[in-house]
């Protein structure tokens, strides 16, 4: 209970108490005023106080008796003892009402209204008391109609000697909307008959407000029995939007004493007529049938965005620390406590992480246009088609992406796709094809671009590696190592250097993009047929769900989107296995110890747990010492010191404080397959 | 460096690795903590010697030691880990440095800072700000920037064979 | 600089509601607990506002409204007074008093505050 409604129980007891008393001398003198006035006032007080601390009940039952009471200080109810037999068993009802689980007990209401009964029965004999309702008047803002309105406010000549300072009703007044006031001095006497002390302006404003008359009553609620006042609709449009309406009352304001309702409501009504005309002649002009987006949405900053985030990462955190402490003190009552604010702080994750990531459609728009400009530039007949717009990534990626991806489809365009002649020529269809492509992945977000173009000829490639000198002529390469040489920096090896896809902003800066949103990218090409330019992201920046499994007694996260199956493999089997091959579920799976991969000695344990993740659409099996159990990470840095170590995408902080390694399985597979060569397909 | 140098704030953390003595500008360091559990994280080079949390943040921590080519110690109760704030590549970044014992915090006045000297001298003017004699000893006086840089060893020394115990030192004037 | 009001009603659990939201509000707070306390605050310091009850012993608020517009410090003073509803005499006479508006009880610390608006800056 507030402190404030305590400290109002106090009061009151401390008051009943006293009316008792009070009561009690009353019963032998009933005829001493100064008695009679202290339980009108204590009556008073009570009713006054009591609904500003939520005991309404209170405020409806001493309202009568104090009405009593009034009748009785003036005379004209007499203190009879029913009256006061009616007022003590008051009291003590009074008490009762003080301690609101008394209000479900049916006999406590039995006693309440016969009390009140007995009470209204003092006032009106024989004639039922109406309950004085107060009417509320809703203030209902219409929907967006702006409404003008005329104030015209003069002050009482000597209004400052209450205190009142007209300017500061004018504020707020003002406030309201939008306002123009003229202040009129006609009546400031020359400057050695002023009276200081005397009020000797007054104004008259229009004011524009979505609020009804009662918002503007109400400013001059103190001051309307001390002023002439008078306030008056005159428009249900905005009329200080009208530049000629404006116009003209500024330049009455300035010529006349006052302007006056009667005049300002001409004006205003000119003014609305020619409203309405230039209305009638824009919805002539209104396209019809322009796509309505069926969800309303709103702007939100990145800023508060971002901060969204952050406290949706700690509350995840937080949750985390408290789901231990419930674990590890079984606090009756706890746990479904806890393992509901597990449930929301997710829904919460999810709902937030949706509001930050966006389809990625607005992107693939851009680029729509980009193609078509570009491709009459360049006199080629280019189709452009997309998939996956639909397909939703963080804000920041998709910002970050906007460069890279432009630069990739400018190069399809320039060197990628052939002209018409030749392509016919080649039996290819005269309209080129590039076509972009988004969709998820596992725990990653795919970015296709590919082209039906020329391709990349891997000679053209080699031959200038060699050139400059970045490999000798002997060197072997496979076709996928000769492509990736695309990547290095200044290697552009456009035959002529075009003003569209420029010089030096090669598909170096394209990786170095990519990589700093920590993703991959990979090209793909047959010569003749098509170039396949393939960007691999991670999907969510900052939470995710992750299995946490133990490695040597240290805890490591593996994201759940990159799981399939969990398997619990007895050693023997695994270290016995042949050829890194372990059948599960009757499939022959790859697998490797994450152990060995992170230079630990084997575990003693009899049993593993096989993890088995996917990987470019191959099962791969990660052995684990055991898992620990699902669990949400809010990703850390490693910081820049650990910046080209990127097996692990990042840290958690689990529940206890310790610190949880974030584990890519992509780049772990792809160490560790550097360095054995598995046969995965 | 010339920053620290003219800076108004003469104040430095010391602290020692082996028989040396280090200096760090005050305005470098945020914190000292006790040695702590070390995440370790596995297959990065031996001078990472993992991450702790520190506060909710992660906090890669480097083992002073390997980072200046000495050889691995073990801990003891003096060991501590200096929370620094260097400057990488523009970026502001903190980093743990685990060393074997903290000293002092000193007020070194500019005019005791010597510079290297250009000839001769055993360590590289890159990573070190200065030399100042207090007490009778030698302050190497670094510069955190970058000796916590992101480099594999970083070879304070001009010839990495030399092992401080067997070779004296000469002042050159 | 933070404006001072000078709250003064008999009934402690009012003070200490109004003076939470007030103080909340950023204001500086005096409490008179009836009309005669309040009066010893006219010493010459600074107050920007009175806010009082209307019924209280000792002096009541009218009287002290009255005694306050005596006080050449303090006569041209923004008062507000705490009422119920279905007080118009009273509110009557407390206006021709001297005091510049009235808050109706029971109210919430939006509608004190909205008051106050009224009357200071």
């Amino acid at each position: 209970m507030d402190s404030f409604k305590k400290k109002f129980i106090e009061e009151a007891s401390e008051l009943i108490d006293k009316l008792e008393v009070t009561l009690l001398e009353l019963e032998k003198n009933p005829d001493d005023p100064t008695q009679i006035q202290q339980v009108f006032r204590v009556m008073h007080t009570l009713k006054g106080n009591s609904s500003m601390f939520g005991f309404d009940l209170i405020d409806k039952f001493t309202h009568n008796l104090e009405t009593v009471y009034d009748l009785i200080r003036n005379n004209q109810l007499k203190l009879t003892p029913q009256v006061l037999n009616v007022t003590l068993s008051s009291v003590d009802h009074l008490k009762a009402m003080l301690d609101e689980e008394n209000y479900d007990d049916p006999d406590f209401l039995t006693t309440h209204n016969g009390l009140i009964a007995k009470i209204n029965q003092l006032i009106n004999p024989d004639k039922p008391m109406e309950e004085k309702q107060s009417v509320q008047i809703n203030e209902n803002k219409s929907e967006e109609v702006i409404h003008s309105y005329y104030v015209f406010f003069e002050p009482r000549k000597d209004i400052f000697k209450n205190g009142t300072n007209p300017l500061y009703l004018l504020d707020e007044l003002t406030s309201l909307g939008k306002a123009k006031v003229f202040a009129h001095f006609n009546r400031v006497p020359l400057y050695d008959q002023i009276n200081p002390e005397q009020c000797y302006v007054y104004w008259e404003a229009i004011i524009a407000t979505e609020n009804e008359v009662n918002s503007i009553n109400d400013v001059f609620i103190f001051v309307e029995s001390d002023s002439k006042l008078e306030i008056q609709k005159v428009a249900d449009i905005n009329l200080l939007a009208d530049e000629k309406f404006l116009e003209e009352i500024t330049q009455l304001a300035n010529v006349q004493k006052d302007i006056g309702f009667v005049t300002v409501q001409r004006l205003a009504n000119q003014s609305i007529a020619r409203h309405n005309k230039s209305k009638s002649e824009v919805v002539k002009r209104e396209r019809i049938g322009y796509k309505d987006k069926s969800t309303a949405s709103i702007r939100v900053s990145s800023d508060k965005l971002d901060g969204l985030m952050n406290l949706v990462s700690e509350l995840v955190t937080t949750q985390a620390r408290l789901s231990l402490f419930a674990e590890e003190n079984s606090v009756p009552g706890l746990a479904p406590i806890v393992e509901n604010v597990q449930k929301l702080s997710r829904q919460l994750r999810d709902i937030a992480f949706s509001i930050v990531l966006i389809p990625i459609e607005n992107l693939f728009g851009r680029f729509q246009r980009l193609v078509r400009d570009l491709s009459q530039e360049l006199k080629k007949d280019v189709e452009f088609i997309t998939e996956g717009a639909e397909t939703e990534l963080d804000k920041t990626i998709i910002e970050n992406l906007s460069d890279p991806l432009m630069h990739i489809i400018r190069n399809s365009l320039d060197h990628g796709i052939e002209e018409s002649a030749i392509r016919l020529a080649q039996g290819k269809s005269s309209k080129g094809k590039i076509q972009l492509k988004a969709f998820y992945s596992g725990a990653n977000v795919i970015i296709q671009i590919s082209d039906d173009g020329a391709g990349i000829d891997t000679e053209i490639i080699r031959e200038k590696a060699i050139q400059k000198g970045i490999i000798t002529a002997e060197r072997k390469l496979s076709k996928k190592e000769i492509l990736d040489l695309i990547f290095l920096p200044g290697f552009s090896t456009a035959k002529k250097v075009t003003d569209v896809s420029g010089r030096g902003v090669g598909m170096d800066v394209v990786k170095k993009k990519i990589s700093e949103i920590r993703g991959e990218v990979e090209v793909d090409s047959e010569v003749g047929e098509g170039t396949t330019i393939t960007i691999k992201l991670p999907l969510t920046l900052s939470i995710i769900d992750g299995l946490l499994v133990s490695i040597n007694k240290s805890a490591y996260v593996i994201p759940l989107a990159a799981i399939d199956k969990i398997y619990a493999v007895e050693k023997s089997k695994i270290y016995t296995s042949f050829n890194n091959l372990i059948t599960l579920d009757g499939k022959q799976i790859p697998f490797f110890s994450l152990r060995k991969e992170f230079n630990l000695s084997a575990s003693d344990e009899e049993l593993e747990q096989v993890v088995v993740v996917n990987f470019e659409d191959n099962s791969v099996g990660m052995v684990v010492d055991f898992v620990i159990g699902e669990y949400q990470a809010v990703l850390k840095p490693l910081g820049k010191h650990y910046k080209t170590h990127d097996i692990f995408s990042g840290a958690t902080i689990l529940g206890d404080g310790t610190v949880a390694l974030v584990m890519d399985t992509n780049k772990i597979i792809k160490d560790f397959a550097k360095i054995q060569v598995i046969n995965v397909k | 460096m010339e920053q620290e140098k003219t800076s108004k704030i003469n104040s430095y953390l010391t602290f020692k690795l082996g028989d040396e003595e280090f200096a760090a500008h005050v305005g470098k360091v945020l914190n000292i903590l006790e040695m702590t559990k070390i995440t370790t994280v596995p297959k990065a080079p031996d001078y990472l010697k993992g991450v702790i949390n520190l506060r909710g943040a992660v906090l890669p921590v480097i083992d002073a030691r390997i980072k200046f080519g000495m050889p691995e110690a073990e801990y003891t109760t003096n060991t501590c880990i200096i929370v620094l704030d260097i400057d990488l590549d523009g970026d502001s970044v903190h980093v743990g440095a685990i060393v074997d014992s903290v000293q002092a915090v000193l007020e070194i006045d500019n005019n005791q800072i010597m510079p290297l000297p250009t000839l001769g001298s055993r360590y590289k003017s890159e990573f070190i700000i200065g030399m100042a004699k207090i007490d009778e000893k030698f302050i190497i006086i670094l510069n955190m920037d970058a000796v916590f840089s992101i480099d594999e060893i970083t070879n304070l020394r001009v010839n990495t064979e030399i092992n401080a115990d067997n070779v004296n030192v000469e002042k050159i004037d | 600089m933070a404006k001072t009001i000078l709250i003064v009603d008999d009934s402690e659990s009012i003070r200490e509601v109004v003076s939470f939201t007030l103080e909340n509000e950023g204001y500086k707070v005096l409490i008179g607990v009836d009309g005669k306390d309040a009066l010893k605050f006219l010493n010459g310091q600074v107050i920007d506002l009175i806010i009082t009850d209307l019924h209280m012993p000792e002096m009541d608020g009218i009287e002290l409204i009255k005694n306050v517009r005596k006080n050449t410090n303090y006569e041209r003073i923004p008062i507000l007074f705490l009422t119920t509803e279905s007080q118009t005499a009273k509110k009557m006479e407390a206006k021709d008093a001297g005091a510049t508006g009235w808050i109706i009880k029971p109210f919430v610390p939006a509608k004190l505050i909205a008051a106050i608006n009224k009357v200071i800056r």
